[in-house]
């Protein structure tokens, strides 16, 4: 069963959301998060002596946050949805760079934003649509978007 | 395909312009796009698929495009970042019928993929709680990815058969969106001389959903609504269904409007009389409404 978050472990995500990526804790006040399988899930508040519906439960709400290698790491489908909120490290690219950098798995990067804050994630867009987020080290943007969507761009070359 | 013209045949008195519904049934399916406003809005939505190459026109549900043209092969991004879920225009009917609210609590019985489950989310704002039942591991798969895609918070995906689910809380609004027969979605391939999207099967299906459809009313609070839908034209799984709930449960049948009409719920098939509450069940039949038929059941617990 999911377990809601301690006050320090949700502090400890909403203050990395708002370090990387601007995006204030204001905007969950109104959420709950829960670990569920190695996973931090945002659930909409349901208020106190809320209980899951034991024997079959499945999931709850929208997976949030993971782990990857001690580094705290959104999920494609958080920051598809609450992405426009944030206001740093975010890169624009054009459709021509997106696909290479979903067909080589990376990017050579020449621009010096003021915007990226030195290695990490960053926020994509394309057309001011969100995308996900992919991880900066140095000058390259290593690819790490999900497969489908990697796959669904790369297929945005024949179709133009 | 001579089975489901006979049984047609017996609902010819029943069907207004039934000749013209034969002719309807020879023609593919229309493709509708339902706009996620959880997302996107309904005018940026547009924009984004007019640059994606789609073309489409209006319904009489704002959120609901009809689809006059597009690439099936080309990958649409607004699909991927859950702009859009493709469903049925009357896929939409039974959740405007069922109307939730912002911070309800609903309970969607046979919600899997969820192309109900997600239309429930957006009119409740993502808010309060929507709790997505079904009993196929598989389908659950696509109503997981189909919640996530779209982004939605406010849910709890269970898993278990719905007659027999065992939930600690009570319910404003429920979804019974049953497992039928799913004559609403045949057309006739007139070139192999059979039926497309014809279901395999033999199981006992109104059985099935007389014991859901109870158990979906036992678990409304007082003064709660249900809405119990099919995408089938059988009146034993519709009509003969709620009349089951109101012999067994009092159930009392609400009349309900939608900015589509259907035609009036059947009171006397096969020589059963129905109550006459079923007269506010509404049937959306394909060619009336250009898209899969639907029946629709609004009821209360008092
Ligand atoms: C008409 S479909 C539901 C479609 C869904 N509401 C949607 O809009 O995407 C019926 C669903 O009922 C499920 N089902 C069948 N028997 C069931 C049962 N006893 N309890 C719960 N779900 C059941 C099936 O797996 C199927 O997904």
């Amino acid at each position: 069963m999911p377990k809601l978050l301690r006050n320090e472990e949700r502090e400890l995500i909403l203050s990395f959301l708002d370090w990387r990526f601007g995006i204030k804790r204001e905007h969950f006040t109104d959420y709950d998060i829960y670990a569920f399988s190695r996973q931090a899930f945002l659930f909409r508040a349901q208020g106190e002596n809320f209980t899951f519906p034991k024997g079959h439960f499945l999931r709850c709400g929208l997976p949030f946050m993971r782990d990857v290698a001690g580094h705290l790491k959104p999920t494609t489908c958080f920051i598809q949805k609450f992405g426009d909120l944030a206001h740093k490290n975010i890169i624009t690219l054009g459709k021509e760079e997106l696909i290479e950098l979903c067909e080589k798995g990376e990017l050579a990067l020449d621009k010096n934003s003021k915007d990226i804050e030195g290695p990490g994630y960053v926020i994509t867009k394309l057309d001011g649509h969100v995308l996900g987020v992919n991880l900066l080290i140095e000058n390259r943007l290593l690819c790490r978007f999900p497969k489908a969507l990697k796959e669904t761009i790369k297929r945005l070359k024949k179709s133009q | 395909m001579a089975d489901f013209l006979a049984f047609l045949e017996e609902l010819r008195e029943l069907i207004p312009n039934f000749d013209e519904l034969l002719s309807h049934l020879k023609r593919p399916l229309p493709t509708y796009f339902r706009i996620n406003t959880l997302k996107i809005s309904i005018k940026r939505a547009k924009e984004t698929l007019r640059s994606e190459g789609v073309e489409f026109g209006p319904t009489k549900i704002p959120e609901i495009l009809r689809i006059e043209r597009f690439d099936a092969q080309r990958p649409l991004l607004s699909y991927y970042l859950g702009y859009i879920y493709p469903q049925a225009l009357s896929s939409a009917l039974p959740v405007l019928a069922l109307l939730p609210k912002e911070n309800e609590r609903v309970l969607d019985l046979c919600a899997a993929p969820g192309g109900k489950t997600t239309f429930i989310s957006q009119l409740m704002n993502d808010k309060g709680l929507l709790v997505a039942n079904d009993r196929k591991k598989g389908r659950i798969t696509s109503l997981l990815s189909n919640v996530k895609r779209l982004g939605i918070t406010n849910t709890v995906v269970t898993i278990g058969r719905g007659e027999h689910l065992d939930l600690p809380y009570r319910f404003h609004k429920i979804l019974v969106d049953a497992p039928c027969s799913g004559q609403g979605k045949y057309r006739f391939d007139e070139r192999h001389g059979t039926i497309k999207y014809m279901k395999r099967g033999k199981t006992n299906l109104s059985a099935i959903q007389k014991a859901l459809i109870k158990k979906g009313f036992d678990l409304l609070l007082p003064g709660g609504t249900l809405v119990y839908s099919t995408c089938t034209l059988d009146p034993e799984e519709n009509e003969g269904v709620i009349q089951h709930l109101i012999e067994k449960r009092g159930a009392k049948v609400l009349d309900f409007s939608i900015p589509i009409e259907g035609c009036p719920g059947i009171t006397e098939f096969r020589g059963k009389r129905y109550d006459e509450g079923v007269r506010f069940c509404k049937r959306f039949y394909p060619h009336k409404i250009d898209s899969v038929g639907f029946f629709i059941a609004k009821i209360v617990k008092e």
